[in-house]
């Protein structure tokens, strides 16, 4: 082996700090070199949010936008590392508990300046800009529109004999149904997944009860009977069938839908956001799905409408970037320009959040997509108010909960005073 | 050493050519040598530090300064984007007498350790021994059975015992074809832990590996002397193999017994990240990165580490001391 000669220790070490110069090269060359960091849902997302930030660049040669994307569970520990390091993206995706804590924090940059001008949210899901306003000033601008539904596999309902049309109906028509498909269906095939962990019907569920989840000031909406009648309604589900045993359930994980028992062909719903809609469909080619609403009281109670509609996806910028003017800019294209909306929208599975580009997309969409915007538009005409941010880890603690109890450690009472206790907690933090 | 050396270092004072030779050294390193410096000798230290620069500063931002840092967040309330508070040892006394989860992540991590680590060396001295055979192409044996330990620290290994392990995986399938229903193995809190386990026994190769160096090592004379003196082959393990071979096992038992407690990717991708089900697979390691990265705790996450440090100090401390009762060097 030869010896390494002191000129090439030279051209090795100027070749690494070339490399670590390259954003004061770009600068030098007047680029602007934007992160824009994120979560997505299916690889058509992926594909068209690429496709149209691409376009703009094509558009603007001075601007480099570098996406960072991955899916939900992974870009919120990214987001909070980076974010703590001093690193943070100049520009991220928020749900609305992201939008919560990050503006607590100060790290979004408040945006009410920018509307309406350039960006007029006349035409948005109301519901969506209230989601992403905290105290008074809008904090991200809404990307999609989605509302929670029961995602439903077409040839489960057909083979029981069930026919829905998207009425209101009541939690216990839902265990009935759940568990007719169960038997209509065969062995292991159940009728309903297991959702005590998710708190999206959670949530539904406490508003069927007169309550929420948590109230706008950041205090528990609901009373330890609420949440305990929340666990003893699914482990009533899952010892009358309609759902699945504790260990069949707790192999499916909640942010990746390839492990849905729908998706997998072993289950008739799933209590699910809209925008998982079209990747599940992509999944399941032996059967249409379609969307129902959650149910929305109980028997023999009032019934009224406890669905919302919301974005999940929106974006955000991060106050320190001094790029704010250029990433409104983009996020304008993506949202509103007919080239970058087309883009960035068509094929996707996510429906605008704009009206005007709503209509685009069900023109000239799939099927798929029409079938959300269609259910969006049913939420849409009487919807109830946007769910208030929850707690940091609510998701795992419900789970945990809800776990606890399916395999029989705790009594739903006894889970439900420990969730009250741990959320507490984690308010006061 | 000689005889005058060994006095003299007795008497305090260093050999004269160690002496010169340390002395250089620090001369080299802190310019402190009596006299004036030539100007050589200050630039080859300059060079010196260029050298070592590259390892110093990885040295010093990458590990001690972390270290020390973790060690002032422990004593601290930080959650990633506020400026620490200082709390003393609130997060120590929470972790050690309040927190429910940290004694179930304690003690999952202790089962893991206390039956993983076993399996895993009698397996791997099993393995070794079958290994030490004087068999045609054994050299293509000996790099089969390692395979598993290159992989199975991997995520693509745990990806893959999932699928083995799930409700419709292989496992079940195989247990179906003799009329058994078996459970999903890993999202059942009675076997998950077990699953895991299972999944560190498999990656045995690389303490075999050491197994079997340490046999080689063992002279052939012995065992042709225990078998004139009528010893069967258990009593030649009992007797000379074991023995012979408790440097090794203590040497494998502690670097072993330390992976253990700092298994985190088996877990994390098993229970997609939860410690589930029902905290059945909760670890150490996972619990604290939930803390830390989740919730946002990174002052209690960093309280977490330490005590792990302590937690894997203690315990190799302990392996240490009890070995001088059971491990045996040839010169003994």
């Amino acid at each position: 082996m030869g010896m390494i000669s002191r000129r090439g220790v030279l051209a090795g070490g100027l070749g690494g700090a070339l490399s670590l110069a390259m954003p004061a090269v770009l600068r030098a060359q007047g680029k602007q070199r934007i992160r824009y960091a994120g979560f997505v849902q299916s690889d058509g997302e992926l594909k068209t949010l690429l496709a149209s930030l691409n376009a703009y660049m094509a558009k603007h040669p001075e601007v480099e936008i570098v996406a960072e994307m991955t899916n939900f569970g992974s870009f919120i520990d990214k987001l909070a590392t980076e974010t703590s390091g001093g690193n943070a993206p100049d520009m991220f995706s928020c749900n609305v508990d992201i939008t919560d804590e990050y503006s607590r924090r100060g790290v979004l940059r408040p945006l009410t300046a920018y509307v309406p001008q350039p960006m007029d949210l006349t035409d948005y899901a109301q519901g969506a800009v209230k989601a992403a306003t905290v105290n008074g000033q809008l904090f991200a601008f809404p990307n999609d529109a989605i509302g929670p539904a029961l995602v439903c596999r077409s040839d489960a309902f057909k083979k029981a004999g069930i026919t829905m049309s998207n009425q209101m109906w009541t939690w216990e028509q839902l265990a009935k149904a759940a568990t007719d498909i169960t038997k209509a269906n065969g062995p292991r095939y159940w009728g309903l997944e297991d959702s005590g962990s998710n708190y999206i019907p959670c949530e539904l569920f406490m508003r069927g009860r007169g309550k929420t989840l948590f109230t706008p000031d950041r205090q528990i909406g609901f009373t330890r009977d609420d949440m305990a009648e929340w666990f003893a309604y699914w482990d009533r589900l899952r010892k009358s069938g309609g759902c699945p045993p504790a260990d069949i359930q707790a192999s499916v994980n909640g942010s990746d839908i390839t492990t849905f028992l729908v998706s997998l062909g072993r289950a008739g719903m799933t209590a699910a956001l809209t925008d998982k809609f079209a990747g599940m469909q992509a999944l399941v080619s032996n059967s249409d799905l379609f969307l129902q609403m959650l149910p929305n009281g109980f028997d023999g109670g009032p019934m009224k409408q406890t669905h919302f509609v919301y974005a999940g996806n929106s974006t955000g910028l991060t106050a320190k970037s001094p790029h704010a003017d250029r990433m409104v800019d983009i996020v304008r294209f993506t949202q509103k320009d007919p080239e970058g909306s087309r883009l960035r929208y068509m094929g996707s599975g996510m429906i605008p959040c704009s009206r005007a580009t709503r209509e685009l997309v069900g023109a000239q969409g799939t099927d798929v997509d029409r079938k959300i915007i269609a259910y969006v538009e049913v939420l849409q005409k009487e919807q109830a108010a946007p769910r208030s941010p929850g707690v940091v880890g609510m998701s795992n603690m419900l789970r945990r909960m809800n776990e606890a109890v399916a395999f029989g450690r705790l009594k739903a009472q006894d889970a439900s005073a420990q969730f009250i206790e741990e959320a507490e907690k984690r308010l006061k933090s | 050493m000689s005889v005058a050396q060994d006095a003299g270092t007795k008497a305090g004072r260093a050999p004269p050519r160690a002496r010169r030779g340390i002395g250089a050294a620090l001369s080299a390193l802190f310019g402190r040598a009596g006299g004036a410096e030539a100007p050589t000798a200050g630039r080859s230290r300059l060079v010196g530090y260029l050298f070592l620069s590259p390892w110093l500063v990885g040295f010093v931002c990458l590990t001690a300064g972390p270290i020390v840092a973790s060690m002032y967040f422990s004593l601290t309330d930080f959650n990633l984007f506020s400026k620490p508070v200082f709390v003393g040892f609130s997060n120590y006394h929470r972790l050690l007498f309040e927190d429910p989860r940290y004694r179930t992540a304690l003690g999952v991590t202790l089962t893991y350790v206390f039956t993983s680590v076993p399996l895993k060396l009698t397996f791997a001295l099993l393995v070794a021994m079958l290994l030490n055979r004087a068999l045609a192409g054994i050299g293509v044996y000996r790099a089969i059975y390692y395979l598993p330990s290159l992989l199975g620290g991997s995520v693509a290994v745990a990806v893959m015992w999932r699928k083995i392990f799930a409700y419709d995986g292989v496992v079940n399938d195989v247990l179906l074809w003799f009329g058994v229903d078996g459970p999903s193995w890993i999202s059942n809190p009675d076997y998950a832990l077990s699953t895991i386990v299972m999944l560190a026994v498999w990656q045995f190769g690389s303490p075999a590996m050491i197994f079997l160096a340490g046999l080689k090592q063992i002279p052939r004379e012995l065992y042709d002397a225990a078998s004139i003196d009528g010893a069967g082959a258990w009593q030649q393990f009992w007797r000379v193999t074991l023995p012979l071979l408790t440097p090794i096992i203590l040497f494998n038992l502690v670097m072993q017994m330390i992976g253990a407690f700092q298994a985190f990717t088996p877990s994390f991708v098993i229970s997609n990240g939860t410690g589930g089900p029902d905290d059945s697979t909760l670890f150490y390691t996972l619990y604290l990165y939930e803390e830390g990265f989740s919730h946002f705790r990174m002052g209690y996450a960093s309280a977490m580490a330490w005590v792990l440090v302590g937690i894997i100090g203690t315990a190799t401390a302990v392996t240490f001391i009890t070995s001088r009762y059971w491990v045996h060097y040839g010169d003994q």
